[in-house]
């Protein structure tokens, strides 16, 4: 993956009847970047690569692949592959042509009306006409990659949830597109397959070395597979940077509870310097952090429940944010144990490992959260 | 797509919308009003106009209480209606209830002979009907033998029509009936029997009310088609039992009354469309308890108490539209059939006579084509345009002409192409397009159910890998539309080759197809003629539904 911008996206807007769908939309795509959309449901991400497909047009903007501006050309002439949510795979012809239906359909738009005619035929049917060696070795390839060997002569109809999915990136694949777009290709599959083909895209992907755009609303897919996220919401996009970026220094508190779990006050700033900062929540409680927004008092406090250190003794501990409260709820996760703790006008969400000592509910603690761990947006 | 979308509405506006003006205003004035004519020039647009303002006039409506016949035919036709539905629901209720909720033996026999009356024309039926119930009937004969004197059962009366009708529209209320109670999950059931209700009561308090919407809105069906039937009334009903089709027919074809015809079709219009309206917001407003079907044995009832008698019951009631056609069947074999239950001599000359001197195999036939090529460029352009443009006005539109009945369409087509400029009486066009506009309707539906299955984004899968609009329409939605589209057009074929009712206020004399030949050998006393016709219709429908039903299902039936 080199740092030229490969697909760029420009000011891209989309209205549906005076609803903002995209909202003065900008990124850049790297050349070979596995690059992630996530956001909430109508937060503009499937739009966004609807466009970047086709498949809408854009109220504005402009939108480039390679050094291309593809505005004007349909779907049909764009090189990318998509995989839908859905999968989309054709029910009237076997794994193999549907994978091979791109591969068709260029070699329908070369030949003379002979070879178009026989081309139709195999794409209408899988029953009749055969397909040239040329295009079995690349299918059979492409099916390789994705680990379906031997499944060809099935029809979707056949295939597992997982199969499908996997058929689905095949076919887009195969045609060796540009740009690979990915439209939440996971949501369907149970858990257990989500995660086991998060890997398998991911490696694909690296292998290739293709660039790719792939949407969710799935945080952790997000965070687990891309290189770099964009975060949006309503239409723009709020945050964009690698998955420890956005997740360690969100800049807004819907980035930072969109990602990951969050303890969020409303506050004022009481102190603003070079390497420290603090603001007041609830009853005057004085919470440190390293830095304050500039411009404004009113911030929200954001504290990570992982970064919320919980202990039984009853000594005095140094130190700023120690506060001392009573454990009013537990949940064991199994790897961790979320608890609530309330702490004078606080309820706080703290996870710890459960590895160590788990403290029972009822239980007086203290609990310390250091400085450099508090947000202040 | 603009194009195909005026085309459409341009068939419609010619061949539904102008001709119900047309009754209308004929109905108004008493008098024919040349609406086609009219727009030819600005003078005789203004010249109609104020002919029809002159003579506007609401004595020919009022005909409708006045005249005696007219009065008399309202009332019999809308008693007979609802004497047939409540028939229909009440005899097959219990074979519904069997099919869907017990285990009935051999279900695909009783399935299969539940599905036979849809192959069946009412004219048929009545055909067979006579032959059963007649003086030297088979039937009369058992009732005879048995102690009986005279006829059971005149067979001109409004007795013969409402038996006749009732067991040819059962499917109507039977099939319906059983993806209703299909449909009611048996949880509801079990709840109430857990609650202490014994089966009786539970059916009672349970399946029956949640069943309630869905046997009301077959009732409605089975009225609407009874109300609108023509061929079983005009063959047994006596003239001292007049009904609104037969009347309408008349006052046309008998007397060129067009006043009388336009005011009576304009009834049956109203009507028809009243109660089709009705039948739509009872099946809406009974959603509320369809749960999705549950799969498996649950909820079925095997009690052998049960599903023993529902078995002789379902078998005796299934039978006699097996009786009525196997009667027709047999006298289209015999060289004559008196005094016995059986023909006196078999031969095959009836079929040899008219499968030689006329060419009406050969008219259906064209007919059924021209029908067929028609619908399918309007009611597959349609569809494309209702499911893929979102333009459900077109959905109402292309549904209007269920609620207008044979007779009503060929009186208002007579009232607007007699005349110059559109002189279109008398050809076979005009036929072909009331054919089609009648079936437009089940063309767009499972055309739509077709087209609707392709999902959006399987176009869009195919748009991306490198196909264009027309190589992805003829790779990805044709092949997966096909066979709900050749389904369709076999349906219309079918529909043609029964039809009674527009054809013969419209068939020409060189055009005419096979129910019209039936239809003329009964009105000729040619009874054996008639029943050789008749069989080859049925072999023919029997034949093509049975492919329809193959290819797209249950969809597919009516």
């Amino acid at each position: 993956m080199d740092n030229q911008a490969f697909v760029r996206i420009q000011g891209l807007t989309k209205r549906y009847d005076g609803v903002l769908a995209a909202d003065n939309v900008s990124f850049e795509v790297r050349r070979g970047e596995f690059f992630a959309l996530l956001g909430p449901s109508g937060c503009g991400k499937t739009t966004t690569l609807r466009c970047v497909a086709g498949f809408e047009v854009p109220s504005t903007g402009q939108i480039f692949i390679g050094e291309r501006l593809v505005n004007a050309l349909p779907p049909y002439e764009r090189p990318c592959g998509f995989v839908f949510q859905s999968y989309a795979l054709f029910p009237h012809l076997t794994v193999r042509d549907n994978i091979a239906y791109g591969l068709n359909t260029r070699r329908f738009r070369r030949g003379g009306l002979v070879s178009k005619l026989s081309v139709l035929a195999r794409m209408t049917s899988s029953r009749i006409a055969r397909l040239p060696a040329d295009v079995v070795e690349r299918v059979e390839r492409a099916l390789g990659l994705v680990g379906l060997g031997g499944l060809g002569f099935r029809y979707p109809s056949q295939l597992s949830a997982g199969q499908q999915q996997r058929v689905a990136l095949a076919r887009a694949l195969v045609i060796e597109p540009e740009v690979l777009l990915m439209d939440e290709p996971l949501s369907n599959l149970d858990l257990k397959l989500r995660v086991e083909m998060r890997d398998v895209i991911r490696q694909i992907q690296n292998a290739l070395s293709i660039t790719t755009i792939y949407v969710t609303h799935d945080q952790e897919e997000a965070l687990g597979m891309a290189d770099r996220v964009a975060v949006m919401r309503d239409g723009r996009i709020e945050q964009l940077g690698t998955p420890i970026e956005v997740y360690s220094q969100p800049q807004s508190p819907f980035v930072a509870e969109f990602l990951g779990g969050a303890n969020r006050f409303l506050g004022r700033v009481l102190r603003r310097d070079a390497s420290y900062a603090s603001a007041v929540i609830g009853d005057g409680i004085e919470i440190a952090a390293t830095a304050a927004p500039e411009g404004r008092e009113d911030v929200s406090v954001i504290v990570r429940p992982e970064s919320i250190r919980i202990a039984t003794d009853s000594r005095e501990l140094p130190g700023p944010n120690v506060l001392r409260g009573r454990v009013t709820k537990r949940t064991f996760l199994g790897p961790i144990v979320r608890y609530e703790v309330t702490a004078g006008p606080l309820s706080l969400k703290v996870d710890s490992g459960s590895d160590g000592s788990i403290v029972s509910v009822g239980s007086e603690v203290t609990v310390t959260i250091p400085p450099e761990r508090v947000l202040l947006l | 797509m603009p194009v195909l979308r005026a085309f459409i509405y341009l068939f419609f506006t010619l061949f539904l919308f102008i001709p119900l003006v047309a009754i209308l205003l004929t109905a108004l004035t008493g008098d024919l009003v040349n609406i086609p004519g009219a727009f030819t020039s600005i003078e005789r647009l203004t010249a109609t106009v104020g002919r029809v303002a002159e003579k506007l006039t609401a004595e020919h409506l009022l005909e409708l209480v006045t005249v005696q016949r007219y009065l008399d035919a309202t009332r019999n036709s809308l008693l007979l209606s609802a004497a047939v539905a409540l028939l229909c629901v009440i005899l097959t209720l219990p074979i519904a209830y069997g099919l869907a909720r017990t285990a009935l033996p051999v279900k695909w026999l009783i399935g299969g002979l539940a599905l036979f009356p849809l192959i069946l024309p009412s004219f048929i039926a009545a055909d067979g009907f006579m032959l059963m119930f007649g003086r030297v009937g088979w039937a009369t004969q058992i009732y005879q033998a048995l102690g009986g004197s005279g006829v059971p059962i005149d067979i001109r009366s409004w007795v013969a029509v409402l038996i006749t009708q009732t067991l040819t529209f059962s499917p109507f209320a039977l099939l319906p009936m059983t993806a209703n109670f299909k449909l009611i999950d048996p949880v509801l059931e079990e709840a109430g029997q857990s609650l202490g209700a014994h089966r009786l009561l539970t059916w009672l308090t349970v399946t029956a009310p949640l069943a309630g919407p869905g046997i009301a809105a077959s009732a409605l069906l089975v009225f609407v088609i009874t109300l609108s039937d023509f061929g079983a009334p005009v063959i047994l009903s006596p003239r001292q039992f007049p009904l609104l089709s037969v009347e309408a027919y008349r006052e046309m074809s008998g007397y060129f009354n067009w006043a009388g015809a336009a005011t009576l079709a304009l009834v049956l219009a109203i009507l028809a469309s009243f109660f089709l309206y009705l039948q739509r917001s009872v099946l809406r407003r009974g959603q509320y308890a369809m749960i999705a079907p549950v799969a498996g044995r649950r909820g079925i009832v095997t009690d052998r108490k049960v599903t023993m008698p529902l078995f002789a019951y379902a078998l005796a009631f299934l039978s006699f539209p097996i009786a009525l056609v196997a009667s027709v069947a047999l006298q289209s074999f015999a060289t004559t059939w008196g005094w016995r239950l059986l023909p006196d001599g078999y031969t095959l000359e009836n079929y040899a006579e008219v499968l030689s001197t006329s060419p009406a195999i050969y008219n259906s036939l064209l007919l059924g084509l021209g029908a067929l090529v028609v619908s399918l460029v309007i009611g597959a352009g349609a569809a494309y345009l209702v499911v893929r443009g979102r333009m459900t006005s077109l959905d109402f539109v292309g549904n209007l002409p269920l609620a207008i009945p044979g007779v009503a369409l060929g009186i208002a087509l007579i009232l607007t192409f007699n005349s110059p400029p559109v002189k279109l009486t008398g050809t076979a066009f005009l036929l072909i397009c009331a054919y089609a506009l009648r079936r437009l309707p089940h063309m767009l539906r499972t055309t739509a159910a077709a087209i609707a299955q392709v999902k959006r984004d399987l176009e869009e899968a195919a748009l991306n890998l490198g196909a264009t609009p027309g190589l992805m329409i003829w790779t990805v939605v044709a092949p997966l539309v096909l066979p709900g589209i050749i389904a369709g057009c076999i349906l219309v074929f079918v529909t043609v080759i029964k039809e009674i009712s527009v054809t013969v206020l419209l068939a020409p004399a060189r055009w005419g197809p096979m129910s019209l030949e039936v239809f003329r050998h009964l009105l000729r006393g040619e009874f054996y003629l008639a029943s050789a016709m008749a069989m080859l219709i049925l072999a023919i429908v029997a034949v093509l539904q049975f492919a329809a039903q193959r290819l797209a299902g249950e969809r597919a039936l009516f």
